[in-house]
């Protein structure tokens, strides 16, 4: 079981501060996500090409979409953002 | 005197507060091409009236209210106005900036700037009415001594009952904090600030409590009709922008929070740490879902960064990042609602959020190490607001707090952990983990400012994700981001129109193939940067992400290119230096507090420490300054500063 964040639009879009998944790889977290967003906002158009374009934090240090995740992983994933 | 140009108006008065009259300053077409208009006009205006000997304090300072060429145009984001003098917290030249509609209204009255100088003999509003200058009594009317919104309701109640209800109008006023001389006061206009460096301090030992200004003068564009078209393009690329068109609209620049925490740049208990283990309490996420009611902008803006939240009842503006930042992890406080109360406390007392809440971290530190025993303690929260109170009137501890964290460290010891440059202090970006903003704050005209800075956190992993230690080209990016900055708020422009600057993919794609190859390769291409800022006009071109250059171009009918551009920020720039020299400025007060340049943030990687020294001479390089970071006679005559 890893632990997910969201930050960013990507929670505003997906209405999703955090849930728990059994996933392997942060890519595996993709279907999870989608699921999730549509019961906690069912007009959601987040899609898979969006939560690819965020920025992963495992365990608070910047990783790969291609990284490993293990139980007890913690994982960010965060929109880029800038200027201010 | 009137003007060949469009986009101005082609007077500038120039007002003798003492005696109550009013001039024409004379200001050519020459110097228009040459000046600009904004915080550029203001620094050549203050250049050949002021001999580096007056006190911020005295009838000698000016005050300069300018606008831009693309003020009143159309131009998106262009109701800006700037507002330059000698700071009293710097003793440079300082220019802060604001949104809202007063610039708009001062062309109206068919000025492109006023000249404020001398000292109002008793305490008084300025209202104008095209060539009408009217003082009026600010103790008879109510005005002298009332908050932000109450002064604002009073006058307009007044100017509505002389002018009637639908009849527009642009005003700015200072707070207590001002009258008081608070040195970060701040000056408003309607819920906007021009916030730093405090301009309002001088505006209330001048006894001038505001300004008011209306008129019926049309504006002249050179070319209306590629201006409405280019307008409407322009509008359109920045609202499909994803950062001028979703982020900003959507989570203002408190969306910055959580990054800055992953990036370990969340200045954290006065700059000691870099993370905040409570940020999610207070990020630009949570204020989006449990506090912003809608989001607000300035007169023809598109962004519409600013946030509405409800406080006491009311709707109120929202905090900015550094507002989160400095009141929430910098001084280990994790109550949102707590920060959006003390912002509009401090915005009704005319006070600026970044020094006031800085000030009070290092005052925190400082009695936590026996230096100063003040009562103010990291982490407890319960009398802020009444310290905030007794800042902006005078009172107990906070008659000291009033002076900034530079002077009670002078005084009490602790300069090291003093986050300020030049006096000014730093906004909550912690450079340690961006250093080439960590050399913008240090080398700022106006003092640690992260965007007279260069803003250089958006390469460095707030956009980008370019290497945010090495020092390796940094220099000459922040130079180049300097310039193209100067100018855009010179022609009266928000620096926000700048972001769209990056393709949109390179923001929202930060892990694909061109992105990455970008982030590799910035510290490579100094040389590159360098070439352009050494001889810019060489690129006579427009470029499609930066529509400003064709902007200007169609409202004033000035040859314009992008080399151009950046050649006449280059200037600007430049002269802002040199009335810092005049004042006393070189390399020796470009500088930084030690914890940030001495003290690694992270203690088992050396390299999170700001390498200043090794950054600053190849700035000064870059720039045609000598070592001692004044600029030489060559680089003043280059670039028409000097004959």
């Amino acid at each position: 079981m890893v632990h997910v964040k969201l930050f960013g639009l990507l929670r505003l879009d997906t209405g999703l501060k955090e849930l728990n998944a059994e996933a392997g790889s942060v890519k595996a977290l993709y279907p999870i996500l989608l699921e999730a967003s549509k019961k906690a906002k069912p007009d959601t158009k987040i899609t898979a090409a969006d939560i690819d374009g965020c920025i992963v934090i495992i365990n608070g240090a910047q990783s790969k979409k291609s990284s490993r995740l293990s139980d007890g992983d913690e994982v960010w994933l965060m929109s880029p953002v800038c200027g201010g | 005197m009137s003007t060949s140009l469009g986009g101005y108006m082609g007077k500038v008065a120039l007002v003798d507060l003492t005696t109550q009259s009013v001039s024409e300053y004379p200001w050519t077409d020459e110097q228009r091409k040459k000046f600009i208009g904004g915080k550029i006009m203001a620094a050549k205006i203050l250049c050949d009236n002021l001999k580096g000997t007056e006190t911020p304090f005295s009838e000698e300072n000016l005050i300069v209210v300018t606008t831009g060429p693309l003020t009143g145009t159309g131009a998106p984001s262009s109701g800006r106005f700037n507002l330059s003098t000698i700071s009293p917290q710097t003793g440079y030249i300082t220019s802060s900036n604001c949104g809202g509609s007063f610039g708009y209204y001062l062309k109206r009255a068919g000025m492109d700037a006023l000249i404020l100088k001398g000292k109002c003999p008793e305490r008084s509003w300025l209202v104008i009415e095209n060539d009408r200058f009217t003082f009026r009594s600010a103790e008879a009317d109510g005005i002298w001594g009332q908050k932000v919104t109450p002064a604002q309701e009073r006058m307009e109640a007044i100017l509505t009952e002389q002018w009637g209800a639908r009849r527009g109008f642009g005003q700015m006023v200072i707070g207590p904090a001002g009258e008081n001389q608070v040195l970060y006061s701040s000056v408003i206009s309607g819920e906007r600030a021009a916030g730093r460096t405090g301009v309002g301090a001088v505006f209330g030992w001048k006894n001038l409590k505001g300004i008011a200004v209306t008129g019926n003068h049309e504006f002249h564009i050179s070319d209306p009709e590629k201006m409405t078209r280019w307008n409407s393009k322009w509008f359109d690329y920045l609202r499909r922008h994803p950062l001028t068109g979703n982020q900003l609209p959507r989570m203002g620049t408190a969306g910055l929070v959580s990054s800055m925490q992953m990036r370990g740049m969340l200045s954290t208990k006065n700059y000691t740490y870099g993370r905040y283990d409570d940020f999610e309490l207070v990020n630009g996420e949570t204020l989006a879902e449990e506090h912003n009611i809608v989001n607000r902008g300035c007169l023809t803006c598109p962004i519409k960064c600013a946030r509405t939240v409800s406080v006491e009842g009311k709707e109120v503006k929202g905090p900015e990042l550094e507002t989160l930042g400095l009141l929430g992890g910098g001084i280990l406080n994790n109550d949102l609602s707590l920060i959006l109360k003390w912002n509009n406390d401090l915005d009704e007392l005319g006070m600026d959020t970044i020094s006031c809440a800085s000030t009070l971290a290092w005052a925190m530190e400082a009695n936590e190490k026996g230096l100063w025993s003040n009562g103010l303690k990291f982490g407890e929260t319960d009398g802020v607001s009444r310290v905030f109170e007794d800042i902006a009137y005078r009172r107990g501890v906070g008659d000291e707090l009033a002076q900034g964290s530079k002077r009670l460290a002078e005084k009490y010891g602790g300069l090291d952990f003093a986050i300020q440059s030049k006096g000014l202090e730093l906004a909550a970006y912690e450079p340690r983990r961006a250093v080439g903003q960590g050399l913008g704050y240090a080398v700022s005209n106006r003092g640690g400012c992260h965007l007279n800075g260069g803003y250089l956190v958006i390469l460095e992993g707030l956009g980008l994700f370019t290497n945010p230690q090495t020092p390796h080209a940094k220099a000459d990016f922040t130079m180049m981001f300097q310039d193209l900055m100067e100018m855009i708020s010179a022609t009266g422009q928000c620096l926000f129109t700048s972001y769209a600057f990056f393709p949109g993919f390179l923001i929202t794609r930060p892990n694909g193939v061109v992105t990455r190859i970008a982030n590799a390769a910035i510290p490579f291409i100094g040389w590159a940067v360098r070439g352009i800022n050494k001889c810019p006009t060489a690129l006579a071109l427009h470029l499609p992400v930066f529509h400003h250059t064709k902007g200007v171009k169609y409202a004033t009918g000035m040859p314009m290119t992008f080399g151009k551009y950046i050649r006449c920020g280059e200037r600007g720039y430049t002269l802002e230096r040199w009335v810092d020299v005049r004042f006393g400025a070189s390399a020796k007060v470009d500088t930084l507090p030690k914890r940030l340049t001495d003290t690694p943030q992270d203690p088992k990687d050396p390299k999170t420490k700001v390498p200043l020294e090794q950054m600053k001479k190849t700035y000064y390089r870059a720039r045609g300054w000598d070592q001692n970071g004044i600029p030489t006679e060559r680089t003043l005559k280059k670039l028409g500063i000097i004959e």
